[in-house]
């Protein structure tokens, strides 16, 4: 059976390309969030086998999203996408129970490496 | 021992190591307090010592080693370095530079460096009085880094790790390291501390101390399979060599073999040859229709494909092999002009193929040149024009598709365009009547060999100067040149290259007997004549497609290939290049397919619009069309 994702950032853009990647690797996206509470409650609905987190997003930010969401799931694996230039928000992120991170602009194999890293 | 056969690999490592001195002294020169470059520095000269001193090159190890105790003076003092040391320790690199690449063709003879190591002697004198310090008793050993040092103290096993130069976050990447490793044992002593994890400035290296009895392997293969892990030290303290591993998950390239280039070129040449064997191969099969031969041909063309990725990624290099050496250029030439200038670097690691790398050096240069000339503004004209003194110029390199784009750009006084009108229309190089020019007839315009000269286009002067060479540079590598320009704001020249040379995916099209490919990196569509609106504009034959005017070229025209009956619907290539399009009439077209680009001497006579050759399956050479010269 093929891995489910839940998917997480405020551009539609984003969210696209991300499961667009995925999908065409084989994985099965459920679920698209794009606020942090959202990425939270489609968490705990879905109960996906990896999340992708964007930091920045209304209402609650990717950082504190991973919080909630460790807190339920300490075994949650979640891969944050940040930009360049977020270092000390990455280094937050990690710190806060996130797997691993792909860097803006996402190239499909870098996205995939780091995907597989998580799940493996 | 034959020394000579290592003079090449010297060569490219020391002109690395140079490299990185003349970036680490700009740096240093920006930020005269900043700690950080002068322990880089004194790395890499010391690095460049050894090398020399085992080639046997002496004067290129003297002045390595003069350099090398005076930044240890300044390394270990807390003085602010001045203006005057940075501008020695500059022509310090320049003359290393000088002294690598004459050595090494067995010339060091011809090399005066006696004035300047004595001047390097002086300022190292003045900085570190105290006589017999271990530095400047020749071959010291590379100093260990510091994090091994901090670390020693707590218990467990000593660990260093390197990510990768590229890697982005480096901070959040160790991290992720220090999180896989946690698993095996406890982690101690981690130097940097993590706090230091989340500056922008961490350049990935870091230590730390491992409770646990895994062996040394297996702790490696846990830190490599964090991703971007250069390179990792089990037991830093005890074995002095990296533990180098095979293949990680995550391909991590630890290993590197540097190959001669023409090797590379032997081996591309080849597997070109394989690619037109393995066409014929498939003709062969077609027509047998042997159901042995299939399946061997399938899997030869699986095979091939596969080794020509590989040594296509192998050519692969980073544009910032060539780029490095430009803030240095762009320093310089504003320092001579008086102009002040912050240069920007964008997109270091995209990769070219090294042949188109290596060739575009120059035209970049010229175009570098030419901002700082002519593009950016004294300081003084600046603030008279409400910006601030320093003006900024920008390289870039984005990957496009097949293609990358590589944008030089200045926010300076920007081409002006009636000047230049007025000078083309004298020229008889655009319509007398020519309002105005668009971008694309400047660029044409500020190609022409020798278009400026001092005392025509003063705000402009010189702008041809270097653009010509550039563009048929570009051309020669099938790639193009665009320029956009703004009076006031700035100038923009934009490159666009193939990311590959040697095999490229080409639309095959017949005229008359023969056969001709079309490199699809320049086709934007095909349609049919006949089918879509034909219409006349200026004289020429033009189709229009989704309201635009497209004029038409007939390559039979072109070609002088004699009038033959012909069905009305053919086929039209459309090529587009920025904003220009043309249409080319063919008769027929015979489909897709990969070709090998072979370059050719055009005998007297060729007409100008071929930029290659190539062999088809069936062993007949077919001609390249230059997109270039048809728009």
């Amino acid at each position: 059976m093929s891995h489910t994702v839940l998917v997480c950032d405020d551009a539609i853009f984003m969210r696209t390309m991300i499961s667009d990647i995925l999908a065409q690797a084989g994985f099965e996206v459920v679920g698209e969030a794009e606020t942090g509470t959202q990425a939270v409650d489609l968490y705990r609905q879905l109960k996906p086998d990896l999340v992708t987190m964007d930091i920045v997003m209304p209402d609650m930010g990717g950082i504190d999203a991973v919080r909630e969401i460790v807190k339920d799931d300490p075994d949650a694996k979640i891969l944050m996408c940040s930009a360049m230039g977020q270092q000390a928000l990455v280094v937050e992120a990690i710190q806060a129970g996130a797997k691993d991170f792909v860097v803006k602009p996402f190239q499909p194999s870098r996205v995939l490496e780091a995907v597989q890293r998580v799940l493996g | 021992m034959d020394l000579s056969q290592y003079a090449e690999l010297f060569l490219a490592e020391a002109r690395e190591h140079l490299s990185v001195c003349n970036q680490l002294l700009l740096e240093w020169e920006r930020h005269p307090e900043a700690r950080e470059p002068v322990g880089g520095l004194f790395r890499a000269v010391h690095t460049v010592k050894g090398m020399a001193a085992t080639m046997g090159y002496a004067r290129v190890a003297d002045v390595a080693h003069r350099a090398e105790n005076l930044l240890d003076a300044l390394r270990r003092g807390t003085t602010v370095v001045s203006d005057e040391l940075l501008q020695l320790l500059f022509r310090t690199v320049d003359v290393l530079e000088q002294a690598v690449e004459l050595s090494a063709v067995g010339r060091e003879g011809e090399l005066d460096v006696a004035g300047l190591a004595a001047e390097l002697e002086r300022a190292g004198a003045r900085l570190a009085p105290a006589p017999g310090r271990a530095a400047t008793s020749a071959p010291a050993a590379v100093p260990a880094p510091a994090l091994g040092q901090t670390a020693d103290v707590a218990a467990g096993r000593l660990v260093e790790v390197a990510l990768r130069a590229e890697a982005p976050l480096k901070g959040g990447r160790a991290l992720v390291v220090l999180r896989k490793v946690a698993a095996l044992g406890g982690v101690a002593a981690v130097s940097p501390p993590p706090a230091a994890f989340e500056a922008e400035e961490f350049d990935g290296r870091f230590a730390f101390r491992l409770q646990s009895s895994a062996d040394a392997v297996a702790i490696a293969r846990a830190i490599r399979s964090a991703g971007d892990v250069e390179e990792v030290t089990v037991d830093a303290d005890k074995s002095a060599a990296p533990l180098v591993e095979g293949t990680a998950p995550d391909g991590s390239r630890a290993r590197h073999l540097r190959v001669d280039l023409r090797r590379l070129d032997a081996l591309m040449d080849l597997i070109g040859e394989l690619v037109i064997a393995r066409g014929r191969l498939n003709e062969v099969a077609a027509v047998r229709r042997d159901p042995a031969i299939d399946d061997v041909a399938i899997q030869v063309s699986r095979l091939s494909n596969e080794l020509q990725a590989e040594i296509i990624q192998a050519r692969m290099t980073p544009v910032w092999q060539v780029f490095d050496r430009f803030p240095r250029l762009v320093r310089d030439s504003a320092r001579q002009l008086g102009k002040q200038v912050a240069f920007r670097v964008e997109g270091k690691e995209i990769e070219l193929d090294r042949t188109i790398l290596d060739e575009l050096g120059d035209p970049l240069m010229h175009l570098l040149r030419n901002a700082v000339d002519h593009g950016i503004e004294t300081p003084a004209e600046r603030q008279r024009a409400g910006k601030k003194a320093e003006g900024e110029i920008v390289l870039s390199a984005v990957r496009e598709r097949s293609r990358v784009m590589i944008t030089v750009s200045d926010d300076g006084r920007g081409v002006d365009r009636t000047k230049v009108l007025e000078r083309a229309r004298r020229d008889g190089l655009v319509d007398a009547h020519a309002e105005a020019l668009t971008d694309d007839q400047l660029l044409r315009v500020l190609a022409r060999p020798g278009f400026t000269t001092a005392e025509t286009v003063t705000s402009v002067s010189g702008r041809g100067v270097g653009i010509d060479v550039a563009m048929t540079r570009l051309r020669a590598l099938g790639g193009t040149l665009e320029v956009r320009s703004e009076l006031g704001q700035g100038t923009s020249f934009v490159l666009r290259l193939p990311v590959t040379l040697a095999i490229v995916r080409a639309l095959i099209a017949s005229v008359g007997q023969e056969r001709y490919a079309l490199p699809l990196t320049y086709v934007a569509e095909t349609v049919e004549l006949g089918v879509a609106p034909t219409t006349t504009v200026e004289g020429r034959e033009a189709i229009v497609l989704r309201e635009r005017v497209v004029p038409l070229v007939h390559l039979r025209q072109l070609l002088e290939v004699a009038d033959a009956p012909l069905p009305a619907r053919r086929p039209v290539i459309v090529l587009e290049m920025g904003e220009r399009r043309t249409g080319l009439v063919v008769d027929s077209m015979l489909g897709q397919q990969e070709i090998v680009v072979k370059s050719f001497d055009a005998p007297q006579g060729t007409l100008p619009l071929f930029s290659g050759a190539t062999i088809m399956g069936d062993g007949v050479p077919a001609l390249i069309l230059d997109a270039g010269g048809l728009l």
